[in-house]
């Protein structure tokens, strides 16, 4: 039952993986601009180009190149930095511990917060409270997370020194032990309060409205009228239902949350995949770009996944056919 | 001759046994103290620690402290010993002997011996280090190591700068114990880097920092002070002076304008402005125009801009007061060659607009101008044209937009990331100007020939965008790489210069600088290669 | 209130040229002025006045808007009516299509276009125009196949009306209204990630934008606050309207969607 709806879903998930490799692949080559540059750097001769274009393979043809791409993902392989001469699954694997502290942190954080500022709105709807919870969910969302992130770190860094300024340790690496877990929580409490505000206003927007829905529905009504404490009522049965949207949307957050953490990353120096993308990038370090880009698709699908099984549970009306 | 030779090596001995190592700052009466960590904020993750194999600005500010050049440079590009104690220039100037220190070691304690600087030449940076690769292949012969202690470069012809292009960003020694039977690009000793310098590795964790400790044999008594440096990467500028004030580092290697003023009124930073840097030194932000355009076979209308552009406000708004407005093709950082009182178009608008009018470019009321008889343009043309720059230096391209509108010309920006840059002006050369930060060197011969040499024409990156040909010129620049003596050389350069100047292939806005900061807490900074060498912290 | 914040918007940007006291490209005044009475909102590095830069960049907020608006628009209901009506293997193979775009992360998408093709404003709008048509076409789909047995479907056919007839004349004013609600949305996040974009410093230098003006303010925040101040809050004024917007539609609607 269970298995066959995954197995189904996983098989259903393989064009897409494939999609976003072609696309990915295509971009790369199809750009202006010679990928020897970023290899040999800039002042080389011709003879040097063509040394190092044989090198790295950039002589073939493109469906050449494609086939060879794609075989060596397959087996795990993405490449070597033109850069840095290593392969790109060791230059990613080093940076992806602190990203995804950083982003399921956010992830988590923004959830709670929003599910409960969303119980908050909806339990009273219409009152000042709604109004105000709404309100300023609605302006967190609105305003751009670097700007948020800049004043952050003016005001709550600099001026009152509550935080850290940058980096994810201090200076010589983290201590062991508790110690070290301290000072990495320390850095990462800013950059996580402030990604987190983004997805803060769409879960409790969401969750706000679906309450609302649910707790004017008919089975709400019933369980009102069997007796059942308010609390009990809204908590268990109302949220159980609600949150079902909410899951849906938490799931395709995950690339918000990426795309958001690139500029927290920036901000803050958080030493994560979002600042390795933009020194690819000026550097044009091509098989690193494809490699992050892969990998930020491969986890919106790997969380897409996710959430459906999630909403299978929630919802028992959904049946794994 | 023989006897020549041997004056000018007695000449170089003297100022070697005198100089001491990089300048260092004032920093009062105080003895140096012992011990203590530095931290600075470097701006790129370096990727790798070699920097023999790169000219990449970012591992070289990463990694210079822990490896040395045979020659190093003074404040004023005078040449002082560093891996090389002692050297002779024979044959007028086309062999150079150098004789090595002794008792040096790697920082794995195996001696380092002339094997290494042969190797490190031969297989790593004529392969792979594009600046040595461009400049000494073309003229070097052989390198010879007759003993363990004595290194001989053979040139087919004299060749003069090459005591400037020893250095530890120019020709880093590497080990070659370490890199021999290996490719040096993938040697994993590329992020476990083993020098001869001030500081030996300990670690390093990409995108976060490079941590490294005293070596206790440096060959340089007494150096090191400090006992630990740490490099941590923080790539906003805006954050790394902030870190700078809250205490977090301790040394930067840029303030954004912007910044300066407060950091100049604040008590606990110091800040050191230079001309040299990691990546390329004494560079001046210049303007091409593209001489294969009818529209700039004109000079009146190139003077005529160069006569439109405002340079001050280039140099007050743009680089808030980092540098200077360029006064010759060569910059001032090398005195010797830096023509003085030049004459150069002075900015005068009315000047411009003279010049546009006489050229054939007419003009009504405020708008654009528009083509009235001039050659190769088909009349009724506007004065228009495209202006490439990295995106960098966008501020360059709107300021000059802006300027160039009052005098009735228009501009469309076109920003490139440097690769697509590189091959839209060098290969394709589809542009009609651009603006470039060429960076002359050490020595005009490594950055400055390269743009007006008429056999530089063509893919290569950097090389000469305008296209500009002048045997007399070409001819002018091959004898000064010939002439030995410094100041015959200069005189050679002040001709070349007088010429391009009259041409005006490119025009020449601003020279730039950095500004280095550090906390006031430590001192004993040189503000390149490396700069911590006799640094200390009182605190 | 989401109706009239995102026409003042609206109608500043079509009314730009004319409202702003100086060419925002020109040197208008002494650099890094604070707001005064002649420059409204001061001015930038160069001396450019930033009122004028954020009027012009409502025009091109709104440019980008319609380009990106029209092609999602058209892509998404063609590929939502298609694949709604006709079902089958036409279904199957655009639905599967509609997944993969709908998991490409833009953002990282625009970065990689930005860094390898250039910043020019059309690449931006072509990748995201290109893009972001998933959600569309779903929510088109749904309407239509919850429409297609309804009653005067069956009526049109009945009468022997063709399926494009039936497609353009009965079903597409009904979908109209929910995709159009996801349109708002849909601009909100553009505005806001080209504002990003800009902050990265990936945006083309040639148009005033917000996210130009954001990313040129950003190495300023501590002397000229100013600069990050207006355009953000022209930023969030225009996200603010388009949701609201949308909220309402929504709302009409009944919650659907």
């Amino acid at each position: 039952m269970i298995g066959r709806y995954v197995g189904r879903r996983l098989l259903q998930v393989l064009p897409t993986v494939a999609g976003i490799l072609l696309i990915g692949f295509l971009l790369l080559h199809l750009a202006p601009g010679d990928p020897v540059l970023a290899l040999a750097g800039e002042h080389g001769d011709a003879a040097y180009y063509a040394f190092m274009r044989e090198k790295f393979g950039l002589d073939r043809s493109l469906p050449q190149q494609l086939a060879t791409y794609v075989g060596n993902v397959l087996r795990g392989d993405l490449g070597v930095s033109y850069i840095q001469g290593r392969p790109v699954v060791d230059v990613i694997a080093e940076r992806l511990g602190a990203t995804l502290l950083l982003t399921a942190s956010a992830l988590v954080l923004s959830s709670a917060a929003g599910i409960l500022l969303g119980l908050l709105a909806a339990s009273r709807s219409g009152g000042p409270r709604d109004v105000t919870v709404s309100a300023g969910a609605l302006g967190l969302y609105a305003a751009p997370v670097f700007w948020i992130a800049q004043l952050a770190l003016l005001t709550l860094s600099l001026r009152i020194g509550l935080f850290p300024v940058q980096g994810m340790t201090r200076p010589g690496g983290a201590p062991a032990g508790l110690a070290g877990v301290l000072d990495v929580a320390r850095h990462l409490t800013l950059p996580v309060l402030v990604l987190a505000s983004q997805e803060i206003a769409a879960v409790t927007r969401l969750t706000r409205i679906g309450l609302i829905e649910e707790l004017a529905s008919d089975h709400i009504r019933t369980a009102r009228a069997k007796g059942l404490a308010e609390r009990f009522v809204v908590g268990t049965h109302a949220l159980r239902r609600a949150l079902l949207p909410v899951v849906t949307v938490i799931g395709g957050r995950v690339g918000h949350l990426l795309s958001g953490a690139v500029v927290v990353e920036v901000v803050f120096g958080w030493p994560g995949l979002g600042r390795l993308l933009l020194s690819a990038m000026q550097t044009r370090d091509s098989p690193v770009l494809l490699g992050i880009f892969l990998l930020v698709a491969f986890s919106v699908v790997i969380a897409n996944l996710l959430t459906d099984l999630a909403y299978g549970w929630l919802d028992p009306r959904i049946a794994y056919r | 001759m023989r006897v020549r030779g041997i004056l000018v090596m007695l000449a170089f001995v003297t100022v070697a046994c005198g100089a001491a190592g990089p300048t260092q700052t004032q920093g009062g009466t105080a003895e140096p103290v012992r011990g203590g960590t530095l931290v600075v904020g470097i701006t790129s993750d370096p990727g790798g620690l070699n920097p023999a194999i790169t000219t990449s600005g970012g591992t070289h500010t990463a990694s210079e402290l822990m490896y040395n050049g045979l020659v190093g440079l003074g404040p004023n590009l005078e040449p002082v010993p560093e891996l090389a104690e002692s050297w002779e220039i024979e044959g007028d100037g086309a062999i150079y002997r150098f004789t090595l220190r002794d008792g040096v070691t790697w920082h794995d304690g195996t001696p380092f011996t002339s094997a290494d600087v042969k190797f490190s030449f031969e297989e790593v940076l004529l392969e792979f280090h594009s600046r040595t690769r461009a400049s000494l292949m073309p003229v070097l012969d052989a390198i010879e190591t007759p003993d363990e202690r004595t290194v001989v470069f053979r040139f087919r012809q004299p060749y003069a700068p090459l005591l400037l292009q020893l250095d530890v960003t120019e020709a880093p020694i590497v080990a070659k114990h370490i890199y021999e039977g290996t490719d040096p690009q993938q040697n994993p000793a590329n992020t476990a880097p083993v020098g001869t310098g001030p500081f030996k590795f300990v670690s390093y964790t990409p995108g976060a920092e490079v941590v490294m400790e005293r070596n206790p044999d440096y060959f340089k008594e007494g150096l090191p002070y400090l006992d630990r440096v740490i490099e941590r990467v923080i790539p906003e500028e805006g954050s790394q002076v902030i870190a700078l004030e809250a205490g977090e580092v301790d040394w930067i290697w840029g303030v954004p304008g912007p910044d300066q003023q407060r950091l100049e009124a604040d008590p606990g930073v110091e800040l050191i402005r230079t001309d040299r840097n990691p990546g390329g030194s004494n560079c001046i932000m210049t303007v091409s125009f593209n001489l294969e355009r009818p529209l700039f076979a004109d000079p009146r209308l190139r003077e005529a801009i160069a006569s439109a552009l405002d340079r001050d406000q280039f140099l007050e708004r743009v680089l808030f007061g980092q540098g200077r407005v360029a006064q010759a093709p060569i910059s001032s950082g090398i005195p010797w060659a830096h023509a003085e009182d030049l004459a150069l178009p002075a900015y005068d608008r009315a000047e411009a607009e003279r010049l546009l009018d006489a050229a054939g470019w007419a003009r009504e009321g405020n708008g654009v101008r528009t083509a009235q008889g001039v050659e190769g343009v088909p009349d009724g043309t506007p004065l228009a044209f495209d202006f490439l720059h990295f995106p960098t230096f966008t501020q360059y391209g709107e300021l000059l937009r802006a300027q160039l509108a009052d005098v009735g010309a228009e501009v469309t920006l076109r920003p490139l990331e440097p690769p697509v840059f590189v091959e839209t002006v060098f290969t394709e050369r589809d542009f009609d100007t651009n603006v470039i930060s060429y960076c002359n060197g050490n020595d005009p011969e490594i950055g400055v020939r390269r743009m007006f040499d008429s056999s530089n024409i063509g893919t290569v990156p950097f090389s000469n965008a305008a296209a500009y040909r002048n045997p007399e010129v070409d001819r002018l620049f091959a004898e000064a790489a010939r002439t030995l003596g410094r100041d015959e050389r200069g005189d050679v350069y002040r001709q070349i210069q007088e010429i391009v100047a009259g041409d005006l292939p490119y025009w020449w806005l601003v020279e730039t600088s950095a500004t280095r900061a550090h906390t006031a807490d430590c001192t004993g900074f040189s503000p390149y290669a490396q700069f911590a060498e006799s640094a200390y912290c009182t605190r | 209130m989401g109706l009239g914040l995102t026409l003042l918007v609206v109608v500043v940007a079509l009314l730009a040229s004319a409202l702003a006291p100086f060419d925002p490209f020109a040197l208008a005044g002494p650099p890094l002025a604070p707001p005064s009475r002649a420059h409204l909102m001061g001015t930038d590095a160069l001396g450019r006045d930033l009122f004028s830069g954020v009027l012009h960049g409502a025009r091109t907020s709104l440019l980008v808007a319609t380009v990106v608006g029209a092609l999602v628009m058209t892509i998404g209901l063609a590929v939502g009516m298609a694949s709604g009506y006709r079902g089958g293997l036409l279904d199957d193979v655009l639905m599967r299509v509609t997944e993969i775009f709908q998991t490409l992360p833009r953002f990282f998408l625009a970065i990689v276009v930005a860094a390898l093709f250039g910043s020019e404003l059309r690449y931006l709008v072509l990748v995201l125009g290109l893009t972001s048509w998933a959600l569309v076409a779903r929510v088109v789909r749904s309407e239509v196949l919850s429409l297609r047995g309804s009653e005067f479907v069956e009526a049109a056919r009945a009468s022997g009306a063709s399926d494009i007839r039936i497609i353009l004349r009965e079903i597409l004013p009904n979908t109209l209204p929910a995709a159009i609600a996801y349109l708002g949305l849909l601009l909100a996040q553009v505005i806001l990630l080209e504002a990003s974009l800009g902050f990265l410093g990936l945006i083309d230098p040639s148009v005033i934008s917000w996210g130009y003006l954001a990313g040129q303010a950003q190495r300023f925040l501590r002397v000229a606050w100013w600069l990050s101040l207006f355009p953000g809050v022209a930023i969030m004024v225009a996200v603010l309207g388009l949701n609201l917007l949308a909220d309402a539609l929504t709302d009409v609607l009944g919650g659907r969607g």
